[in-house]
């Protein structure tokens, strides 16, 4: 273990080895989170990202019981909290890094994905703003709030920045 | 010109001081932080959320945080200490305050009115909406007409497409959400690229945070921002008047910076601390305290979530956070309630694996062989109603100096007092229940629920009352301090009210009517001998 403020041992991994599995076994096309190295090398992706994790993650491993892993867990949350929740965090951190994991969940991880604003939403395609429209405002009038004119008309949006109005008949991307 | 904290409206006072030609001096405690620090692209992201990323000072725990004891608090505060304050982790959810808001004394019989009006700000709203690059789609029945942020709406998803056809349906308001998050490249600054991250820093540049949309023009202007500088008491001359500020650097070294107007925007916290940390022989229980007001009507904003799942695959890791869709249609006082005022509804993806597994709002974490059946079924085939309204002020609901607990350079640090009111708690239970009806209207096979969100003090409103009577309130209609000529307050310290909107938008709204206040009368502006 290279991380952290307070290594974690091969006993303690050990012991980290049977709790994980317990947790997330294998099961429904899953690994077990042993298999993926939850208490191995992604131990240390996970204390390499949080060493702050590492001294309440080996306190909570010095109290649980891997046999009793519902009472233990309970127990735990209630005398020491951070050492609870750090042991889940490690647990499951370790495991929904991994690559295999991410990809058998289809989970692409947190990517960039552009934004095509010139696209006609399907909300309007649909008709679903035009209801709204003829249903007028629903702002609480006060006196100094300007009339109660419905929206009627509404700013274009066009990529380039070349702002017009446009019709109810437009926005709904009819001719 | 002294401003105390490089936040949104330090940021707005800042770069249009600056640009009127004054002198300004910024003091921030906290640092200036690149795009490529935040932590969206790492695989290990929603780990490192959770901690150097986290929006609690206390869990955070840097050297530029100070620490808050909330103890006594039903919801624990959220801020961020740097250029750019609290905008780095917000979600760009920016949604203006709607007129009703503004008289709640006479519309609705309870706390008070503001002494300004919807109409005051609107000005300054659609500048606003201009600097911070405000995108939606205009026209929204919500808001009394002209309502047209200034660039396209953002991409609502299919989660939210799902919820607004059953809106159409039930005939509930809905609307795209107005975000200050670029849907196209302008000002410099990239587009969004659905990073579905903006809670914990845009790594685009795309969400607004005044680092990048005003303090580095402020600066070219001339304004000079000082990073690692805690500001720890305000001073007055004999003459009642603001001489500037002490303050302390990293290095322990204390320092003063003089001014003729000081101008705090160091956030409904922040700021009511310092107010109490500069007490003095002349002002006992803190400067500006003669109303006793500095402190009181802490409101936050209690929060719920209703969660949907769906059976389709929704991706919902991916986009923009602060708003897919927004719905007021019980925001609006209705006399067969059991409460006054309402709520907003603000539609929300549901985050990575990690947060699948260990809901940090609705659901319940599953072990075992289930622990994959959960997986399945929760990561990205959910959306989330966050709902939160109107918070109504509590004078017991305050921040105090902590008679222990310090910060890193030996300060007084805040003690919050808080609990969820009673007209909050019905109004949330309310809306929870019509949020379900949304959600199975739209399709969802099952619902969960969080009826109080505990990390969820966002918006940190009050604790500087603005009015019109000195005898009970703190500022008056401009920021300006009663009992201090030359000292100002801007930011959301001074709402009589919270709204039940997310206070960003109106919090530099206010900010900028301020400058241009101080601006135009410039030649009238007392100062300290």
């Amino acid at each position: 273990m290279s991380h952290g403020a307070a290594p974690i041992g091969d006993p303690q991994r050990d012991r980290l080895r049977v709790f994980a599995d317990v947790l997330i076994p294998s099961a429904h096309d899953m690994p077990a989170a042993s298999e993926v190295g939850v208490a191995d090398r992604q131990l240390d992706v996970v204390l390499g990202a949080r060493p702050d994790l590492a001294e309440p993650l080996a306190r909570a491993l010095a109290r649980v019981d891997p046999g009793d892993h519902e009472g233990s867990l309970a127990r735990l949350r209630d005398a020491d909290p951070a050492a609870h929740d750090a042991l889940l965090l490690t647990v499951v951190g370790g495991y929904y890094i991994h690559r295999d994991v991410r990809r058998r969940l289809g989970y692409t991880g947190q990517v960039p994905v552009e934004v095509r604003p010139e696209i006609i939403p399907d909300y309007v395609d649909e008709g679903l703003v035009e209801p709204l429209l003829a249903r007028g405002p629903i702002y609480r009038q006060v006196p100094d709030a300007g009339g109660l004119t419905s929206g009627s008309s509404i700013l274009d949006h066009s990529s380039d920045r070349s702002a017009r109005r446009m019709s109810s008949d437009e926005l709904q991307g009819r001719p | 010109m002294l401003i105390v904290g490089a936040g949104a409206s330090g940021g707005v006072v800042a770069r249009r001081l600056a640009a009127a030609g004054f002198g300004v001096v910024c003091l921030e405690q906290g640092d200036w932080h690149a795009l490529d620090e935040f932590p969206a692209p790492r695989p290990e992201f929603e780990l490192l959320a959770r901690k150097q990323w986290a929006h609690s000072p206390n869990d955070r725990a840097l050297p530029e945080d100070y620490p808050v004891n909330e103890d006594d608090s039903d919801i624990a505060t959220l801020m961020f200490n740097g250029v750019g304050g609290s905008l780095i982790l917000y979600a760009g959810d920016w949604s203006r305050l709607h007129p009703s808001d503004f008289c709640v004394r006479t519309q609705d019989g309870v706390a008070d009115d503001w002494p300004i009006s919807y109409e005051d700000l609107r000005p300054y709203y659609e500048q606003t909406d201009v600097e911070f690059g405000a995108s939606g789609l205009g026209g929204d029945p919500a808001y009394p007409p002209p309502f047209e942020p200034p660039y396209p709406p953002l991409p609502i998803g299919a989660g939210a497409l799902k919820v607004a056809r059953a809106h159409t349906r039930l005939g509930w308001h809905w609307w795209p959400g107005t975000n200050s998050v670029l849907s196209v490249h302008a000002a410099g600054r990239r587009a969004c690229a659905q990073w579905g991250t903006c809670l914990w820093g845009c790594p685009e540049g795309a969400k607004a945070s005044t680092d990048h949309t005003h303090w580095k023009q402020a600066i070219a202007d001339g304004a000079e921002l000082v990073c690692g500088a805690r500001v720890s008491r305000v001073l007055v001359g004999r003459d009642g008047l603001a001489t500037g500020v002490e303050y302390v650097t990293r290095d322990g070294q204390e320092h003063v910076q003089e001014a003729g107007v000081v101008v705090l925007a160091a956030n409904a916290i922040g700021t009511a601390r310092l107010l109490l940390l500069s007490a003095g022989p002349g002002h006992p229980d803190g400067l500006c305290n003669g109303s006793g007001m500095v402190g009181r009507r802490l409101m936050v904003h209690p929060f719920a979530n209703v969660l949907g799942l769906f059976d389709e695959q929704l991706r919902s890791w991916n986009g923009h956070i602060g708003s897919k869709i927004v719905s007021y249609e019980f925001y609006e006082s209705d006399e067969r309630r059991d409460f006054v005022r309402g709520a907003k509804w603000s539609l929300a993806p549901t985050g990575g694996p990690i947060n699948a597994a260990l809901p940090t709002r609705a659901g319940k974490a599953t072990w075992g062989a289930d622990h994959h059946l959960h997986m399945r079924e929760y990561l990205g085939r959910g959306v989330s109603w966050g709902i939160f309204g109107e918070d109504l002020p509590d004078p017991e609901n305050r921040v105090t100096l902590d008679p222990q607990l310090t910060d890193s350079s030996g300060i007084a640090a805040p003690k919050v007092t808080y609990r969820v009111g009673d007209n909050s708690r019905r109004c949330l239970d309310f809306q929870i229940e019509r949020a379900k009806e949304s959600l199975l209207e739209a399709g969802a096979y099952k619902i969960e629920e969080e009826r109080l969100m505990r990390h969820s003090g966002w918006h940190l409103i009050g604790t500087a009352l603005m009015g019109d009577d000195p005898d009970r309130s703190v500022v008056d209609g401009l920021g300006r301090a009663h009992e201090v000529e030359n000292l100002y307050i801007v930011d959301g310290s001074v709402f009589p009210t919270s709204g039940g909107v997310n206070p960003t938008s109106t919090i530099v709204a206010f900010a900028a009517r301020t400058a241009d206040h101080l601006i135009r009368t410039r030649d009238r502006q007392k100062v300290a001998a």
